[in-house]
């Protein structure tokens, strides 16, 4: 059972805002998809493990130092920065 | 009532590593914001990590050198929370297949501080607040962390601090940290409780996060003992929160504001692949491992006759002890060589940084030269200790100041002069050496000595004075 | 037709300049992408350039490759160095990244002419297209329908012959789906064939990049050409194996076609028909039609869905303002900021997949679907290998319908997922898949089917695609729009 409250903490950890009104209806939504979802548990297979799909190990990348980027470049989607920092101001 | 204190260590610790763990920026601390940076670092769209060979081997020699298993089969999972710190909104890091379960810490006093595990995980960036807007770097976003969270084993304060210098010293033996907790290299969080004495049960416990020095451990976790004695006392609750604590006030206070409720849905890194570890490596690492402190110490007691207090010092420090181990090959007497290590050397170094250092301008071999000519009785100890002085002054070899001549030791006839001299030259002493002042006869030997430039076997000196006095 | 082959004999035979090759397309992009909406930036000046300098080459008698000089266009997920990628978001709005995806890296160097950016669902979360924040784009075949999605306007782009090819995704679909709608060919590889860096993400163990193209050979030169092992990728492996182009014209005598009968259950009688009709093509050819069964396949929508949006929700977790995007104008701390930034540059059917993912992966849910999920992910995967003893390769639809009408997709949220039952399979178990055309219904909107091969199989499915195509060559049928060759 899905319920407002389950709705609110996962916007919550989603970082999402839920608009009050909208609430209920969402409630509705993602409890017909979580019942959708749940047709898996009604499945007798119990399952077989999986790991990764093409069952890699051991991809590993050798400890060398590989110039980095320019700040210049590293910031230049910030929305915001300031003294070479991306800058997240309290207010606007 | 009396309380028992329970703690247990969730210690993160950077790796030394050349690269950060999933790209190849360097991890140099330092540098101006921002330029130790690349698209993986800061999770542009699209970017995926790839994981440092390095980061893995430095994992498994930390958990060899705690005694911990290597696991077969570990994994990187997503450890999701977003803050500004964490470009990509989740740390990668181990939960459900860590690198090394088990394992201990084992304190001066036998007891064995176990471990639950070690992961490896990725550090966050930097945030700088100022007039509450955030400045965000990310030159330590990346950068390689082990984790070693500990089992609830401590029960004081010293044990506490003795934990931490303990890791610390087996990490910089190891050499895969510098471990210092001033720059953040090596960081702990505390969980901590209290129960009545004699209690079996845990009580509730509160996380201290994130201390930087071992003082500060020391005195949060007084403070939290105290706080959450003083709570039971009372007759209230202690509360499971995460606590920070404040340097200045010296007291802790809650983290948690509500905006971040915790939950981290871990699961497994779809853009990782398993970690396979065979035993075969895992051998090959272990033998590459330098022989550990706690091993170290054991043998210095065992083998070479030191007194255990020498011992711990000796290896409290990997240089120190290579440099020991250097300076005694082939050497009969191990015990001069300590004597002048922790004598002589240590009286150079004033601070503890200075001692780990170790940098002295006598080389392990130059010592070993010095000790083998008094090991074979070709000079005395005070002429010995007078030339390391002046070996630690310059850095040149023992043989710039003892010529071979010095060497040669004195012939009979001279020693014979020098004690006929001793005895005329001081009618005094002869006087008190008669009067029953045997101390009296320690002028003569001194003066014998200082004419002979210390060449003079002081015992036969003092046996020939004895004699001419007769 | 403006095929890939095609266009490089023109080139190489000096028919056309590489110049005038490329300002048609963009003048043609200009009159048709009014309707189309098929791109959603277009990059003249850059195209012009790479035309340029290709003709020079050819000028100068150096030999050029397959693709070298043939235009193309990328979906707007694949991050291309200076040039806008939003993946058709509002919070990527400006996003200009600093570094090429590798797929757009190989196809530069082999001086391929980019035309622009294609439309997309927003983030590849979508059947229809219609997610995107620039509207969707139209079905070449009828612009009153959609083109289908994710990868709409890749597809509506070359159904509509504004791009000869294009680079899409597919997480659970989004290459076959919209191919299928648009009537032209769409190659999912094998997970692991096509490195991932540099696509936007929305399910990691599940994207894949593939061409959509107008034949079978196009896609298989393309495939080629992109499926090379990438360092930067930690699952990549590359194409394990010999290029498919050289064996597109094998015999197909012998080859055992598998039929799941669950497949075509639920699925709409025009388009049963239209591929049941195709038994007899393939026969014809000396492929041997077997019966089987993949029970398993059942689990496949709802594992896909938990799957997919518990790694969305954590991929999608750093769009937040700082770094880079869209970024809200008011708000009041670091966290309203993030809040706002997110719930007002996210659409509501991303919105929805991202609570969906946070759901399942939350504490006490965890075990129940993401692991029972993960868990049902080796029952499918199983149940394909054993399908795979009684045949070579599997012949099901690539979706129950043909094109919606605008409009008409999104909604009721299950039933637009149900539209992916047939395409998710492929996903969930890493394996290629391959739609091609297979008829048209009465509307004359276009059927499509997938052959499905084993893991790195994608040489045999190209091959039995490409058998098919030559015996069924009423099926890849124009459309009037765009640059006629």
């Amino acid at each position: 059972m899905v319920t407002r409250e389950d709705v609110e903490n996962i916007a919550l950890l989603s970082k999402l805002f839920v608009p009050e009104e909208e609430l209920d209806a969402l409630t509705k939504d993602m409890q017909e998809i979580i019942d959708f979802a749940d047709t898996i548990n009604n499945a007798s297979e119990s399952g077989e493990s999986f790991d990764n799909i093409n069952n890699l190990s051991n991809v590993f990348r050798e400890d060398e130092v590989v110039e980095s980027y320019k700040s210049e470049e590293i910031l230049k989607n910030a929305p915001e920065q300031a003294e070479q920092h991306f800058l997240v101001r309290n207010r606007e | 009532m009396k309380y028992e204190l329970v703690a247990g260590f969730e210690t993160h610790i950077e790796l030394s590593t050349k690269t950060k763990i999933f790209c190849s920026c360097t991890t140099e601390f330092g540098g101006e914001p921002n330029t130790h940076c690349c698209p993986v670092c800061i999770g542009l769209p699209g970017t995926l990590p790839k994981l440092n060979r390095q980061v893995v081997r430095y994992g498994i020699m930390a958990g060899l050198a705690t005694h911990g298993e290597i696991a077969e089969i570990s994994k990187m999972d997503r450890k999701n929370y977003c803050y500004p710190d964490l470009s990509k909104a989740y740390q990668i890091s181990q939960l459900y297949a860590p690198l090394s379960i088990g394992g201990y810490v084992e304190l001066s006093s036998g007891k064995k501080i176990r471990l639950h595990h070690i992961h490896i995980e990725e550090d966050a960036g930097k945030l700088i607040h100022q007039h509450g807007d955030t400045y965000v770097d990310y030159n330590r976003g990346g950068v390689p962390l082990i984790e070693i969270v500990s089992e609830p084993d401590i029960r004081s304060i010293d044990e506490a601090r003795e934990y931490v210098e303990k890791l610390q010293q087996l990490m910089r033996y190891i050499g895969i940290s510098d471990c210092k907790m001033q720059e953040g290299s090596m960081r702990c969080d505390v969980n901590i409780s209290v129960r009545p004495q004699g209690s079996e049960t845990l009580g509730t416990r509160t996380e201290i996060k994130n201390m930087n020095s071992i003082n500060n451990i020391a005195k949060a976790m007084e403070y939290e003992y105290d706080r959450q004695c003083d709570l039971l006392e009372s007759g209230a609750k202690v509360v499971q929160e995460t606590l920070r604590y404040d340097d200045a006030t010296g007291t802790t206070s809650s983290m948690r504001s509500k905006e971040d409720a915790h939950d981290y849905r871990y699961f497994r890194d779809p853009d990782l692949v398993t970690i396979n570890v065979s035993g075969e490596e895992v051998e090959e690492i272990k033998k590459s491992l330098p022989e550990l402190p706690a091993e170290k110490c054991r043998r210095y007691v065992e083998e070479l006759g030191l007194p255990e207090k020498d011992a711990q010092l000796l290896t409290k420090y990997r240089n120190i002890s290579e440099y020991f181990d250097k300076a005694i090959e082939g050497i009969k007497a191990p015990k001069t060589a300590a004597n002048f290590i922790i004598g002589q050397i240590f009286s150079r170094l004033e601070t503890e940084a200075d001692k780990e250092r170790f940098d002295i301008k006598t080389t392990p071999q130059q010592l070993n030269k010095l000790i083998k000519l008094l090991d074979e009785g070709k000079i005395r100890n005070n002429l010995a200790k007078a030339t390391l002085e002046k070996m630690l002054d310059e850095g040149k070899d023992v043989t710039e100041y003892i010529s071979e001549s010095d060497m040669a030791g004195l012939d009979e006839n001279t020693l014979n002069d020098l004690c006929k001299q001793a005895v005329e030259s001081s009618p005094k002493a002869v006087e008190d050496y008669k009067n029953g002042k045997e101390k009296a006869i320690k002028a003569m030997v001194g003066f014998v000595m200082k004419n002979s430039r210390g060449k003079a076997d002081p015992a036969l000196a003092e046996e020939k004075i004895k004699g001419l006095i007769k | 037709m403006g095929t890939i082959s095609k266009i490089h004999e023109m080139l190489v035979s000096k028919e056309i300049s590489c110049e005038e090759l490329t300002k048609s397309y963009l003048k043609e992009i200009e009159n048709a992408n009014k309707e189309l909406n098929a791109y959603v930036c277009v990059t003249e000046e850059q195209a012009l350039t790479s035309a340029k300098a290709v003709d020079k080459k050819i000028a100068s008698g150096v030999e050029i490759g397959m693709l070298e000089g043939v235009p193309m266009t990328l979906k707007d997920n694949l991050s291309t160095k200076d040039i806008e990628t939003t993946c058709c978001s509002k919070i990527l709005q400006g996003y200009k990244p600093i570094y090429d995806a590798t797929v757009w890296e190989i196809l530069k160097n082999q001086n391929a002419v980019l035309l622009g950016k294609t439309n997309m669902d927003e983030f590849a979360m979508g059947s229809s297209c219609e997610t995107s924040c620039f509207g969707g784009a139209t079905n070449p075949f009828n612009t009153n329908h959609c083109s289908g999605g994710s990868s709409g306007g890749v597809a509506s782009a070359v159904g509509g012959n504004i791009a000869p090819y294009g680079l899409g995704s597919d997480t659970g679909g989004s290459i076959r789906q919209p191919a299928s709608f648009c009537g032209i060919v769409g190659l999912k590889p094998t997970y692991g064939a096509v490195s991932r860096y540099g696509l936007v993400a929305y399910a990691s163990s599940l994207d894949q990049i593939g061409p959509i193209t107008k034949t079978v050979e196009d896609a298989s030169i393309v495939y080629d050409a992109i499926s090379v092992y990438d360092s930067k990728d930690s699952t990549s492996r590359g194409k394990c194996g010999a290029n498919t182009f050289d064996t597109l014209n094998n015999d197909i005598k012998g080859m055992k076609i598998g039929i799941p009968k669950e497949y075509y259950e639920g699925i709409r009688d025009d388009v049963k028909e239209a591929i049941f009709a195709q038994f007899k093509v393939l026969e014809d050819l000396g492929a041997e039609i077997v019966h089987i069964e993949l029970p398993a396949v059942k689990y496949a929508l709802p594992v896909y869905y938990i799957i997919a949006c518990a790694e969305a929700s954590s991929n999608l977790g750093r769009y937040d303002g700082i770094r880079y995007g869209y970024k809200t104008k008011h708000y009041n701390g670091t966290h309203d900021m993030i809040c706002r930034t997110r719930s007002e540059g996210f659409g509501e059917e991303v919105k929805r997949r991202i609570l969906l993912g946070t759901y399942v992966l939350s504490a006490g849910y965890y075990d129940a679907y993401y692991k029972k999920a993960q868990n049902l992910r080796g029952t499918i995967i199983s149940a394909f290998n054993k399908a795979f003893e009684s045949c070579d390769v599997i012949l099901a639809p690539t979706v129950p319908m043909t094109a919606f009408e605008m409009g008409h997709a999104v909604s009721d949220p299950i039933e637009t997922y149900l539209t992916d039952i047939c395409t998710v399979p492929v996903n969930i178990a890493g394996l290629p898949g391959i739609s091609v055309p297979c008829g048209f219904n009465a509307k004359g909107m276009p059927i499509g089917m997938q052959f499905i091969g084993k893991q790195f199989g994608e040489a045999q499915i190209l091959n039995v695609a490409y058998k098919y195509q030559q015996s069924a060559k009423e099926n890849f049928k124009d459309t009037k729009w765009g640059v006629k060759l």
